[in-house]
């Protein structure tokens, strides 16, 4: 493998990286097909190989914080294949916007009407682009409306992609297969459940009636009736991203309460619906003229089985630590200490392990939690470091539901951090059985 | 006395359930009790009868899509794409036909005969299309080549065209990645690019010579 010589710092560098893997893809692609030309018998391994490769190579460049703290809880190699998947994911579906007449078809087809006839008004030209679709403007009585439309295929070339980059994924990070694929099936489900747009819609709907009572937090109205396998249709929310609220220079009262607002929202879908929307990204959340957080996009949606939420949260909500032999039962739980570890290893792990969630667990242990500080982040990011580097994490450990609630927890200190918001952590808190 | 339409009947009856033509004209007219004078004053054989039906479908299409309600606001390469998806979506109601009509031609890469009449009404077309781009200023009006673009839109064809016989995703949509991938591409071709202002270049700096004595200081 190639070192890396620099790493890209700023958005515009690593978006720029973005871009030339893809050229490097499409290179590939086009070297294919002219060496097919002269023989037809090339099969495609060596494309597939050229491809992870250069995906990989641009990924490996990229340890911006995202990344960073991804790897933190995860241990580096449990989460890499989940960004590798993301980045993949991403490279593949910088796709231009849809023309106007595929966009009618995908009408025809879901309704066998136009878009013309169903909405009062229809804008063709997208709005803006979502992760495996684009945003339309719509009206119909008198009501603005936002229609998404998923890119055709889309599900089918998840499913090969990944299959195509696994093995060698596999290679490249150094692990076996067996190993990895069970943290490379739970992301694959998730996945394929984000294409499934008339799920995406029944979740949408019950969260917002599941969440209608939390202060300062509201949702869409969704359109079942204008909603299809590829095509959802529900309010449009007014309201500022995440990056144009900051530029408007709020006061640090309207950022708290916005970050109370995340909280809480998270809080409460982990601790009373123990099933999570598993994006916080930014683009997910608007922030509405009258001060509220607008939640859209319940495409990815984790749930918490209780043999994972019992023993994960009494770690981080009780005062278990200060009993070893419980501790260690909560480990060998969650599959962070191995039935075969040596006693050595054991201890091992559970100091590394305790420190790390202790770390992690930080916000819970006070009432309220300045998310501005850098020294916390600091911590973490120091912290994945040197885990990143330490041989026994080279294995992979922890149960696979780790991926998407580290990605969703993390995602929200993200945010909060980027909020600079101070907030109560106390409001919903895990429930769990006292020992 | 049988119809054109009748006669197409029969004949596609004949060819999906047996996977062959009839034996010969004389065993099919009086499976379908019609006489062969009644035949022949339709068709001259029975592969102008297949040619006939893409005939058809394709013509059926294009007075489709003009019907549209956004039409007229289309650019040439949207129209181009309206046509495209709109003639998948048609043949979907003959695939069987479709499948059986082109797999007796193979893997070859002249022009199927089947489509000997379907090609100069879908050539005719997009020259139309064409050249509304070519006034409008959508495509660059280059020499020699802007007469090509509708060679480069029949290979399109051809190709979707064996892409959708192929494909086995839901709801063809595959089918349709690659009629939105390809026509964008081509159309991305005919439009005014780079590769014109180099050559432009090129020609100037070959017009005002001297090149060398310029190049250095």
């Amino acid at each position: 493998m190639k070192a890396q010589e620099t790493m890209p710092t700023t958005k515009v560098e690593r978006s720029a990286k973005f871009v030339k893997t893809g050229f490097q893809i499409g290179g590939n692609y086009i070297k294919h097909y002219s060496k097919k030309l002269f023989n037809p018998e090339l099969s495609r391994d060596e494309l597939n190989e050229d491809n992870a490769s250069d995906i990989y190579n641009s990924l490996s460049e990229l340890k911006g914080s995202a990344l960073k703290i991804a790897q933190m809880l995860s241990m580096d190699k449990n989460i890499l294949p989940r960004a590798y998947v993301d980045k993949f994911t991403q490279s593949q579906y910088n796709a231009p916007p849809l023309s106007g007449p595929l966009i009618v078809r995908t009408f025809t087809k879901s309704f066998g009407k136009t878009p013309e006839k169903i909405f009062d008004k229809f804008n063709i030209k997208s709005t803006h682009a979502a992760s495996i679709g684009q945003v339309h403007e719509a009206e119909l009585d008198g009501k603005k409306l936002a229609v998404k439309i998923q890119y055709p295929g889309v599900g089918d070339s998840i499913s090969s992609d990944l299959k195509m980059v696994k093995p060698i994924a596999f290679r490249l990070l150094g692990m076996s297969e067996k190993e990895l694929s069970i943290y490379m099936k739970e992301v694959e489900e998730r996945l394929l459940e984000e294409t499934d747009y008339e799920r995406e819609v029944r979740s949408s709907i019950e969260f917002a009636e599941a969440c209608k009572n939390l202060e300062n937090v509201v949702f869409p109205g969704y359109y079942p009736a204008l909603s299809s396998s590829r095509i959802i249709t529900m309010d449009w929310i007014e309201g500022q991203h995440l990056k144009e609220f900051l530029k408007s220079n709020p006061s640090q009262e309207l950022k708290n309460k916005i970050g109370q607002a995340l909280w809480d929202f998270y809080n409460f879908q982990q601790h009373e619906l123990r099933k999570v929307h598993a994006d916080p990204h930014p683009g997910n959340f608007l922030i509405t003229k009258d001060e509220k957080l607008g939640a859209i996009d319940f495409g990815c949606i984790k749930e918490m089985p209780d043999d994972f939420y019992e023993p994960f949260f009494s770690l981080t909500s009780t005062d278990l630590f200060n009993n070893k032999e419980e501790t260690i039962k909560a480990f060998r739980k969650l599959q962070m200490i191995l039935p075969n570890d040596t006693s050595a290893q054991i201890e091992f792990y559970y100091k590394a392990y305790k420190e790390m969630i202790s770390l992690f667990a930080k916000p819970y242990v006070t009432d309220t939690f300045d998310f501005s500080q850098e020294q916390f982040f600091e911590d973490l990011y120091t912290y994945g470091e040197k885990v990143a580097k330490m041989p026994e994490f080279k294995q992979a450990r922890g149960v696979k539901h780790f991926i998407y609630i580290n990605r969703t927890n993390f995602g929200l200190y993200n945010i909060l951090h980027e909020l600079k918001a101070t907030v109560r952590t106390d409001t919903f808190k895990p429930h769990v059985k006292r020992n | 006395m049988a119809t054109a339409a009748q006669i197409k009947k029969g004949y596609l009856d004949y060819v999906l359930t047996h996977d062959e033509q009839p034996k010969s004209v004389y065993s099919f007219v009086k499976k379908l009790k019609i006489t062969e004078a009644d035949f022949y004053a339709f068709y001259a054989s029975f592969e102008s009868i297949e040619k006939n039906i893409w005939f058809e479908l394709t013509i059926e299409t294009i007075d489709e899509i003009q019907k549209q309600e956004p039409w007229e606001q289309y650019s040439s390469r949207e129209k181009m794409l309206s046509f495209f998806y709109s003639y998948v979506e048609l043949l979907k109601s003959q695939r069987s036909f479709v499948i059986y009509s082109l797999k007796k031609h193979g893997k070859r890469l002249s022009t199927p005969e089947v489509l000997s009449g379907a090609k100069p009404i879908f050539l005719n077309f997009a020259e139309q299309i064409i050249n509304e781009g070519l006034e409008s200023g959508e495509l660059a009006d280059r020499k020699f080549l802007s007469k090509r673009y509708k060679d480069a839109l029949w290979v399109q064809y051809a190709f979707i065209l064996n892409f959708w016989v192929d494909d086995d995703s839901n709801g063809f949509e595959k089918t349709d990645e690659a009629i939105e991938k390809g026509i964008q591409v081509t159309f991305d071709l005919f439009q005014r690019s780079p590769i014109d202002n180099l050559f432009e270049y090129g020609k100037f700096l070959t017009q005002n010579g001297k090149l060398k004595e310029k190049m250095g200081f």
